[in-house]
């Protein structure tokens, strides 16, 4: 049925991995809601809206690794996974 | 006459209970909020649900499917090799995409420098009452109600410098060297000034909505103050703007970042390159060389690209000083 999406391993998991991590964002939010806060970033962001920045951040990041540099892109999904931490945590 | 005025004690204790209040505001629901009585009121989510399907079936799945075609290589369905991140290296260091990123950045710049003040200008200028309110919203709305390649069809005529009004007026009458066709810069300014031309009324009528939205009471609070008109504009109907421009400039960003029809019409993307948008680029690639592939992860970079700057737009609109 969805083999006109033409589908791999890794970008199955990457989406996987997505869902997956919505859904504990939405049974954390369940259990514990989200108390907006200012962090480094000087806005008032809950913890969905630092995950939401952390992801394009993130993604920002691996895209500007690929276009400027041959290094491995597990560094760069090293850096991009310290950014969303980053944010994630003190943003 | 003084007993009928609250005493210091009983302003303290208000001040206080008003703090409270606030400070409880910030913090997270209560447990009485969270009470399964009002877990019922959560079944109103349950009317979102076609939205969310027909989102996910008009949307979602089909940008999962071009992040599935970013890292292959498609010859047909059945005939698919994965590549990593190949394509994203060869899209992203393109030296044509680079440039046509840069091209298309500055094209929006312009396109908000021009048409958010214009546009706010035609609002403030445009009668409030009496028949020349009607006539004054028709005229500038007309140019919304003209489709896409219409306009691109009317410009690429109206701008010829041989048998077009606004070429010819501009070669013949302004004695300036004006043609798109073989210059890049009139080619440039030709596809700025038709947007302009087709945009500022949205940019226009927003503003306008805004307006006519302030209270009476505002203005003649100012005239009572004797404001100057500047004054009444920058301190009154500005800051009361804040939120139909908001709107404005995302929807005109976002739009003018994705431009496609008008300077396909009007140049097909030259003189040379001097036109050449991404979204022209990206439909060179995906519709004309049929580089599935290589599309997809350009239309990834361009999407993202796209969501980074208006979240930065929407945030620095809409969250600072709050």
């Amino acid at each position: 049925m969805f083999e006109w999406m033409v589908w791999t391993g890794p970008t199955a998991a990457v989406f996987a991995g997505l869902g997956l991590l919505l859904c504990a964002m939405t049974i954390w939010a369940r259990v514990s809601p989200p108390v907006p806060r200012r962090g480094f970033l000087r806005i008032e962001t809950d913890r969905g809206d630092r995950l939401y920045i952390g992801l394009i951040s993130g993604a920002a990041v691996l895209a500007g690794w690929i276009a400027v540099t041959d290094l491995s892109m597990w560094l760069a999904l090293a850096a991009a996974f310290l950014v969303v931490l980053a944010i994630g945590i003190w943003g | 006459m003084t007993a009928a005025l609250p005493s210091r004690t009983e302003q303290r204790r208000e001040q206080r209970t008003e703090r409270r209040t606030r400070r409880t505001r910030r913090t997270a629901p209560s447990a009485e909020d969270r009470a399964p009585g009002k877990r019922r009121a959560n079944r109103a989510w349950l009317l979102v649900l076609p939205v969310v399907v027909s989102v996910a079936f008009t949307a979602v799945i089909p940008l999962m499917t071009v992040v599935n075609y970013s890292v292959q290589d498609i010859f047909s369905p059945n005939d698919r090799i994965f590549v990593g991140l190949e394509w994203f290296r060869s899209v992203a260091r393109d030296p044509e995409v680079r440039a046509a990123f840069v091209r298309t950045l500055l094209f929006s710049a312009q396109v908000l420098l021009l048409e958010i003040p214009l546009g706010v200008a035609v609002a403030v200028v445009m009668p409030r009452r009496g028949l020349g309110a009607p006539a004054a919203l028709v005229l500038v709305a007309l140019p919304l109600l003209i489709p896409w390649n219409v306009v691109g069809t009317i410009w690429q005529i109206f701008a010829r410098p041989d048998i077009g009004l606004g070429g010819w007026t501009v070669n013949n009458v302004l004695g300036l060297d004006y043609n798109y066709t073989l210059d890049a810069g009139d080619a440039w300014i030709t596809v700025l000034v038709m947007d302009v031309w087709h945009w500022t009324p949205l940019v226009a009528l927003l503003a306008y909505a805004g307006l006519r939205s302030i209270p009476g009471p505002y203005f003649q609070a100012a005239q009572i103050d004797g404001a100057s008109a500047w004054a009444t504009f920058r301190h009154i109907q500005l800051p009361r703007l804040r939120g139909v421009l908001t709107i404005a400039i995302l929807l005109r960003f976002m739009d003018s970042f994705m431009i496609y029809t008008e300077p396909f019409v009007v140049t097909g993307g030259g003189p040379g390159n001097a036109t050449s948008f991404l979204s022209i680029l990206l439909s060179k690639i995906a519709v004309g060389q049929f580089d599935l592939g290589p599309a997809g992860a350009f239309s990834l970079l361009y999407f993202l690209a796209v969501q980074i700057v208006c979240y930065v737009f929407f945030t620095v609109l809409t969250r600072t000083g709050r």
